[in-house]
């Protein structure tokens, strides 16, 4: 029996599972309980999968930006702030996945791990609030510049990681759906936010990226002079400019956006090295704001022989890119190597008034050497100040790079404009991406300006 | 209208401090019960003495079955080279002392007579084993009295000892309490109720009467464990929908019988054991008949319909199983092998993958393991049936690859929300909604989903009563591993032991596969949480479980002895 008594140890193994398992279970339930409970389907907090009771999301300067009550999505008054806010708080029905209604659910609802999502004191709880870094203001100005365009703008903070402004085009009035918004081709997209969930063809301002790897790699780069003759044979096929630049270096190669410059540049750095460059820079790898991921930016050469190699330097080949990623880019530069992660939560206050989250200033990943930063802050600056002319941002001293994408026969080019402003009140890093743009110095950079002007005049 | 919120939020305040109540007090009945078990174990005293004639040094006899030989494992060790390893049981039974030789070399002398069976001794005789000899002796004046004694002992030291009517009293509370939860059940007050708590009340005060007063029985914690789990399970049930009460409690009441005819059943250990054989082949053709004229539900095969009501055969084989496995340890010590129980293992397990019932299959198949570890007590044989048992469901998944398509869901559950992750989304996201005190008996939704109440009821339990209670449950089923070690060297023989182990487990690890599969920390296999889901035949067997380990605590046959 005395064997029969040491024998008996092995129901501990049970025992020992048992134990894992439930501590696994409750720490799960602690770490995630309210994601689980927050749901659409959740009978006890939704109504027709809105939340039948949620706290109010406001913009930076306390605008109310919504609230539910009894199950109805409730709104700002002005229907401008409306749309152009619509992609960051969400709309009625939760389609667009990274709006707050819908992304911070667990947050608005009320839900807390001791009492669930019911009150002890059996009336209908009330939820946390969430006060939003955008602004209101400035978005619109934002919605009105991109002018019935669609594209996306995005700003923030380099500094600090305040998402200023995020505004997304196609857009609607959430109070009044259109009708035909699920026929209607200008409504296409209209769910998702594109300067988080959409890609597009870089066009030229990959050629900062191309910029940075070259910089790191080819020592005597400031010295050398290209040869612009309005076109060049790679491999046996044609790279064109969309000028004819005769003697150039690499300074005005990227002023001038030369297209030869930089072909010639990539087939000298070699696919291993534009891709190493490409995904330090952040092509390939997700980033978050707030917990909701942006859709990867994409650089492959895998098979690409030397002329599309060339053609990937400049933003055409297959390149897709994400404004939100290039927003990053040009805060790591601004920055001087390493980014500050943006954020759009500035602060959730629960129903008790006791805030539970604030927004911090966080680092990512350091992109480039400072001394390679600092490089591109100068090409940057002396691309705007020498070529686009400081008239194009008066009083913002803007360091930036203009993109026209061909995205094709036939199509019109989308516009692109990516920089930051260089004054230390102003302390802005931006991306705007406006589809049919054409040209993206007088399309994106028209909306760059309004934006920033706008930034400019309400906070500093 | 003000006075009417008023009394709403008095109300909604009041049923959450009793939604705090419960699980506090549920807490302390079982620790109390675990207290009281511990404190009725016998201390570890000699009953009778081995006296070596040669040196005139006494052995103790500690336990109710002795092995005794050569081997450092046997329970009195012979340092005799003419002895076999295992030479010889020494055990006890309502008779008096026995004897039988284990197929030693140099055979058991009783009085210098060569025994060829069990046989029957008393003080006075001597035993020779090889070339050492021994007398049995008493410890003291008699055994009988010496017994009585030392369970009263610990009695008078310890200056609380719960009394088991004082324990079954605090659950009739915590099931009050529940009830009144349970009237208040969807905002309008409703009497109903109280016709399950006052059944409950009956059925438990009559078992304690029948328990203590009629067959004298000392303790009565497993029998309280057993009513303060199903009381918990019947309210719940009682809560989502009235009518599912006459089925849980005609089956409580049945299962309570079948405690007890067990419990007589396994009185006489001769009779089980000859019993054995027959259980096995009425297993195996329960088994077929399910095989044949079963109902298939849900994807298994695994019910039979009887016209009036459905059983579901695999949960009193659970029973049988326990029974063809168990042993005596005379009869342990003769036959090693574990062929027999072996094959008796590969026909059920056969049996459940016909029927696709998995998660029942790998109930018999952890409980086959307990089992013939503690027979064998061969780490050897366990790791090879392991190693075998992996490369057949290797097998299995690789000829049969839609059955690891069932399981695809598992740790991706959101996933696959709409298809086979629906069920444990579903448990998490209500699970969740409870918090830690759950929002209230009958103001769940996980009741309105497939399964809810039986292989989702520990996502109901959570929803309902919160998440502590959900976790004081479980715990409280954990806890019979503890309740079956503690008696597993004091039983009157490790028939006991061995069976009270293995059901432990077998609770044990069924309680893993239904809360683990519901909240996707395992694959869901679709198997009840014992006590709580909805289900006669589970009902029913999970009492009949209880049995074995009520039967392996000395005291539930030791008074009976007495008052013969
Ligand atoms: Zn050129």
């Amino acid at each position: 029996m005395k064997t029969t008594g040491w024998r008996s140890l092995i129901l501990y193994i049970i025992g020992a599972g048992f134990l894992a398992g439930i501590i696994f279970f409750i720490c799960s339930y602690f770490i995630q309980g309210g994601s689980w409970a927050i749901r659409p389907s959740n009978a006890h907090i939704t109504n027709n999968g809105q939340l039948t009771y949620s706290g109010e999301i406001t913009d930076r300067d306390n605008n109310l930006l919504s609230y539910s009550e009894d199950g109805v999505q409730q709104y700002n008054d002005n229907a401008l702030i409306r749309r152009a806010t619509l992609h960051v708080v969400g709309d009625p029905n939760g389609y667009i996945s990274t709006g707050a209604q819908y992304a911070f659910r667990t947050q608005l609802s009320g839900f807390n791990p001791i009492t669930g999502v019911v009150s002890p004191l059996g009336n209908s709880i009330t939820g946390s609030n969430i006060q939003l870094t955008i602004s209101s203001d400035v978005s619109a100005a934002a919605l009105q510049a991109l002018n019935g365009k669609k594209g996306a703008v995005a700003v923030y903070n380099y500094k600090t990681g305040e998402v200023l402004c995020m505004v997304s085009s196609p857009t609607f009035d959430p109070l009044n759906i259109p009708s035909d918004i699920e026929t209607n081709s200008a409504y296409e997209g209209v769910y998702l936010n594109n300067a988080l969930s959409s890609t597009y063809t870089p066009g030229s301002i990959f050629k900062v990226i191309t910029a940075a790897a070259a910089i790191e790699t080819i020592p005597d780069l400031d010295s050398r002079t290209f040869y612009c003759s309005g076109s060049t044979i790679i491999n046996g096929e044609t790279i064109t400019c969309d000028g004819v630049h005769g003697n150039v270096n690499f300074q005005n190669g990227l002023a001038q956006s030369c297209n030869i410059v930089f072909a010639e540049l990539a087939v000298e750095l070699g696919k291993d090295t534009m891709t190493k460059y490409a995904e330090q820079l952040g092509c390939n790898t997700n980033f978050y704001l707030d917990g909701n991921p942006n859709k990867m930016s994409s650089y492959n050469v895998e098979e690409a022989d030397e002329n599309s190699l060339a053609w990937s330097a400049i933003g055409q080949y297959t390149d897709t890119v994400n404004p939100y990623h290039m927003m990053i880019l040009m805060g790591a530069i601004a920055n001087g190597g390493t980014p500050v992660n943006p954020y759009i939560i500035q602060s959730v206050t629960n129903s008790i008034g006791l805030q539970t989250k604030t927004g911090k200033t966080t680092y990512g990943d350091n992109m480039l050497q400072q001394s390679t930063a600092e490089e591109l802050q100068q090409l940057m600056r002396y691309t705007v100040s020498n070529y686009y002319g400081d008239s194009m941002f008066p009083g913002l001293q803007v360091a930036a790079k203009t993109g026209t994408a061909e995205i094709g026969e036939n199509k019109i080019p989308t516009g692109w404009i990516v920089g930051y402003s260089e004054r230390e009140d102003l302390p802005l890093a931006f991306a705007v991406v406006v589809e049919e743009g054409n040209y993206g110095r007088n399309s994106a950079g028209v909306v760059a300006n309004a934006v920033l002007q706008k930034a400019a005049a309400l906070y500093t | 209208m003000f006075s009417s919120q008023v009394f709403e939020s008095a109300l909604s305040i009041t049923m959450f401090v009793l939604r705090i109540l419960v699980p506090l007090l549920s807490t302390i009945v079982l620790v109390r019960c675990f207290v009281s078990l511990k404190r009725g174990r016998r201390k570890e005293e000699p009953v009778v003495l081995l006296e070596d004639l040669a040196s005139g040094l006494s052995i103790p006899v500690l336990y109710w079955e002795n092995s005794i030989g050569r081997s450092k494992s046997c329970d009195i060790v012979l340092p005799d080279s003419t002895c076999s390893r295992d030479h010889a049981v020494l055990y006890r039974r309502a008779s008096g002392w026995i004897i039988t030789d284990t197929n030693s070399k140099a055979g058991t002398y009783v009085n210098d007579k060569k025994i060829k069976e069990a046989t029957q001794i008393i003080p006075g005789d001597v035993i020779t084993m090889g070339t050492s000899r021994f007398a049995l002796r008493r410890v003291s004046e008699g055994t009988v009295i010496q017994q009585k004694k030392k369970i009263k002992q610990p009695k008078i030291s310890n200056k609380k000892a719960p009394s088991p009517a004082g324990l079954l009293g605090l659950t009739n509370v915590i099931h009050l309490l529940l009830t009144i939860q349970c009237c208040f059940a969807g905002g309008q007050f409703n009497a109903l109720p109280f016709i399950p708590f006052a059944l409950l009340l009956a059925m438990s005060w009559g078992l304690y009467l029948i328990s203590r007063k009629l067959l004298g029985r000392v303790s009565f914690e497993i029998e309280t464990f057993g009513f303060l789990l199903s009381g918990v399970g019947i309210m719940l049930l009682c809560a989502e929908d009235f009518s599912l009460i006459y089925v849980q409690m005609g089956s409580m009441l049945l299962g309570l019988c079948l405690f007890g005819f067990l419990i007589w059943f396994m009185g006489d250990l001769k009779r089980v054991m000859k019993a054995r054989l027959w259980i096995a082949i009425a297993a195996i053709v329960l088994f077929a008949v399910n095989l044949v004229i079963g109902t298939e539900t849900n994807g298994s095969k695994n019910w039979i319909n009887l016209g009036f009501i459905s059983i579901q055969p695999s949960e009193f084989i659970k029973i049988a199983f326990i029974f063809v496995g168990a042993s005596t340890l005379d009869k342990l010590q003769t036959a090693k092998n574990l062929w027999g129980f072996l094959g008796f293992t590969a026909v059920c397990l056969g049996a459940l993958m016909l029927m696709k019932d998995f998660g029942t299959a790998c109930i018999f198949f952890i409980t086959f393991i307990i089992i013939a570890f503690m027979r064998s007590g061969s780490i050897r044989t366990i790791l090879l049936v392991l190693s075998g048992s992996a490369l057949g469901v290797f097998l299995i998944l690789r000829f049969k690859p839609y059955i690891a398509e069932r399981f695809k869901a598992w740790r991706h559950v959101w996933e696959y929300a709409d298809t086979t992750g629906y069920q444990q989304t579903k448990v998490l996201m209500y699970a969740a909604s409870g918090g830690l005190f759950g929002v209230g008996l009958g103001n769940g939704y996980l009741k309105d989903i497939f399964a809810g109440d039986s292989d989702l009821v520990f996502g109901m339990l959570c929803e309902e009563m919160g998440l502590v209670m959900g976790v004081v449950v479980v715990v409280a089923i954990a806890m019979l591993i503890l309740f079956a070690r503690n008696d597993a060297t004091r039983s009157r023989s490790t028939f006991y032991s061995i069976s009270a182990c293995a059901a432990a487990g077998l609770l044990l690890f069924q309680t893993c596969l239904n809360v683990f599969g519901a909240t996707d920390v395992l694959p869901l296999t679709g198997v009840t949480l014992p006590f709580i889901s909805l289900g006669g035949s589970s009902m029913m067997a999970v009492w009949g479980l209880l049995a074995f380990i009520k039967a392996s605590d000395e005291r539930t046959y030791a008074v009976r002895r007495k008052s013969k």
